[in-house]
């Protein structure tokens, strides 16, 4: 049996003489003549080098510990900032939204013919301001003509209070968008105009045309 | 036999019996099963990379499902297996005391084995996790868990009831994976799958236990086989020994705070990638002292090149760790087959090295004979090596060409798969390269652990039948 013989490898020292052996390495003393052997040189320098690089890189990208900062890079922020919003691009996702606005007007806003009426080119929607705020906080039933073509076939429900139930900026945004696509070129309309109409209105039932062409 | 080779090791083997070698023969011949179906079903999972309809019509072998599998049977089955026989033996041989509760050994390792058994029929049934290395669906843990109690009383009292008041590094490493897997396995439990937190806090949660269980049970269970093994057979002090035990708290205070890493580029904010990547590199000291502490294991003998090959793995482990933590290295790495293949360099040519290496050391201690065959030693060697190697630099080549591709939004998916296609081939043979090496590995072990009960068991009944002719 060789000692390289590869079933059987012989061992070189008693588990006696490895607890002995390493049992007096550990034993040294540091004043005991001299025989405390210091951490060789090129591991302490390593070791001082891992953790100056680690408190520097701690300090430099922490995100101060923040749980809102996800960029290693950005500096702590005031949580209550206000975010600016688009009202184009917040109203289109709007328009969009499941079981809105796009499901009967469609994406191309030209509506359905015979059955609901176009947005694109509607005097309604380039009208004054508060009859299509009216038209979208409370709905409207009963005939209507559009870019003269009678619908009496649909609803259109309300997103105020007694429907979907929409904020001030939501409705706002949404109508914003619908009053400057398709080729409509109608003023923006603000929050504070729906909320006007709101607090005017209060808990109103669906519109009907007549009493809308009262509203200048 | 083993008294006729050299005088240390005759003394070194007087007390072979004595150390209850059965049960720890019956908790590693599991654990050496389980490698063999992990290498199966690893075999397969690679196919599929770049042959996705490879055995698609059957739901067993479905991908997510082949993972899973693999990474069980390789981590509870095989690697927690054999590391706690080994850490046993190692405890009871440096406690100088035959090994005591050897009954709890007994029925612990018969409920462990069961347990990964169920777990994987429940794997394939389609019960898993979805927590990557806790996929063992969640009835079987808690027997588990208790399994893995029992055995390690059989630990903590050979360690306590140690003849000399001395520890060895290998003690440390020991009781800390006897502890601290419970603490892991329970916690990941209770926070992941029975009480399940939510958000972000998941997926960390995760991150801290995939990264625990290697840095603190397999490198544990694994450094305890090697800070033994390598200075047994090269008959050398560990040099620079003075500072074993600085790297010891190293691994313990900083591994964990690795787990992090995972999350590195994820939805986590940013203090937990920086925590991690501050860790993965502090965590390089670690590595450095292993390294100086174990470089004798690059020597002569079967054991050693085993061992030898494991700590290389380890070291490189370790480095690569720390290069891809870095921000803009993980922006190309990360979530691509380049963690895989970390994954196994860490899992594979690290730690199954080294226990295997110990494995070859300690079995002929076991059953007091040397290994049956030679030649399937030499080629179990050399096809590990080769297998690790292929297996490492195949997965690593794929993902730096995934990441590269995926950063480029010119590349479809389409085209990332076939570039990756040759890097994801060579994978694939290392796996059939790997399975044929463990297999010939199972045969050696069967023959050299259990044809000896056989031939005396032969011997003692043709004793009583010649005994019965006789009156």
């Amino acid at each position: 049996m060789t000692p390289n013989d590869p079933t059987f490898q012989p061992a070189a020292q008693t588990d006696e003489e490895l607890l002995n052996a390493h049992e007096a390495l550990l034993a040294k003393q540091p004043d005991d003549r001299a025989h405390y052997k210091l951490m060789p040189l090129a591991l302490l320098f390593f070791f001082s080098g891992l953790i100056l690089f680690a408190a520097t890189y701690l300090n430099r990208y922490s995100g101060h510990f923040d749980k809102t900062i996800y960029d290693e890079n950005a500096l702590p922020t005031d949580h209550n900032v206000e975010v600016k919003i688009d009202p184009v691009v917040f109203g289109k996702q709007l328009f969009a939204s499941s079981g809105a606005c796009v499901t009967c007007h469609q994406a191309s806003g030209q509506g359905v013919p015979g059955t609901y009426p176009p947005l694109a080119g509607s005097e309604w929607v380039n009208g004054p301001d508060e009859r299509v705020i009216s038209i979208v906080l409370y709905g409207l039933q009963g005939t209507v003509h559009v870019t003269s073509k009678s619908f009496n076939a649909a609803v259109m429900p309300s997103f105020g209070p007694s429907g979907f139930n929409w904020s001030d900026e939501k409705i706002a945004d949404v109508l914003t968008y619908v009053r400057q696509e398709w080729g409509n070129k109608a003023s923006a309309v603000t929050a504070d105009q729906v909320a006007a109409v709101r607090a005017k209105d209060g808990a109103h039932t669906a519109w009907t045309e007549p009493d809308l062409l009262q509203i200048k | 036999m083993i008294s006729a080779s050299a005088p240390a090791s005759a003394a070194d083997s007087g007390v072979v019996e004595a150390y209850g070698h059965r049960p720890l023969l019956f908790l590693a011949g599991f654990a050496l099963f389980w490698l063999v179906i992990s290498g199966f079903f690893a075999l397969v999972a690679g196919i599929q990379l770049h042959a996705p309809a490879f055995a698609a019509g059957c739901s067993v072998m479905t991908h997510g499902r082949v993972v899973a599998l693999a990474e069980t049977a390789f981590v509870y089955g095989w690697l927690g297996g054999i590391g706690l026989a080994l850490t046993l033996w190692i405890l009871a041989r440096l406690g100088g005391e035959p090994l005591r509760a050897a009954n709890w050994i007994v029925a612990g390792a018969a409920f462990w084995n069961l347990g990964v058994a169920l777990g994987l029929v429940g794997i394939a049934a389609g019960e898993a996790t979805a927590i990557p290395l806790l996929e063992l669906p969640l009835p079987v843990q808690p027997l588990m868990l208790v399994a893995y109690g029992a055995m390690a009383v059989a630990g903590v009292l050979a360690w306590t009831g140690r003849r000399r008041d001395v520890m060895f590094a290998s003690h440390w490493y020991a009781v800390a994976a006897l502890f601290l897997f419970p603490w892991l396995f329970s916690i990941a439990q209770v926070m992941l799958l029975w009480f399940p937190v939510r958000g972000t806090l998941q997926a960390l949660v995760a991150g801290w236990y995939g990264q625990g269980l290697w840095t603190l049970w397999l490198a544990p269970l694994a450094l305890t086989a090697a800070y033994y093994v390598v200075p047994k057979a090269s008959g050398k002090v560990l040099p620079s020994y003075d500072f074993a035990s600085l790297g010891f708290w190293v691994l313990l205070f900083v591994g964990a705070w690795t787990g992090g890493r995972h999350l590195i580029g994820g939805p986590v904010p940013a203090w937990i990638a920086t925590i991690a990547i501050v860790a993965a590199a502090t965590l390089l000291f670690h590595y450095a002292i292993v390294w100086v502490n174990l470089r004798h294991a690059h020597g002569a003998g079967v054991p050693l090149k085993f061992l030898g090959f494991g700590l290389s793995a380890y070291v490189l482990g370790g480095v690569l760790d720390a290069l891809t933590a870095i921000r803009g290295v993980a922006e190309v790495t990360q979530f691509t087959y380049f963690s895989e293949a970390q994954h196994q360099l860490a899992f594979y040519g690290a730690i199954s090295m080294m226990l295997v290496g110990a494995f070859y050391y300690a079995l002929p201690r076991l059953t007091g004979r040397p290994w049956a065959w030679a030649g399937l030693v030499r080629a179990h060697l050399i096809l590990t090596g080769i297998g690790v190697v292929a297996l490492v630099i195949g997965l690593g080549g794929a993902g730096l060409v995934q990441g590269t591709d995926l950063n480029n939004p010119a590349v479809s998916f389409a085209e990332i798969a076939a570039h990756t296609e040759g890097w994801l081939l060579l994978a694939t043979a290392a796996n059939v390269i790997l399975l044929l090496g463990n297999v010939l590995f199972l045969i050696n072990f069967f023959k050299s652990a259990l044809c000896p009960f056989y031939a005396a068991a032969v011997k003692s009944y043709r004793g009583e039948a010649a005994l019965e002719a006789a009156r």
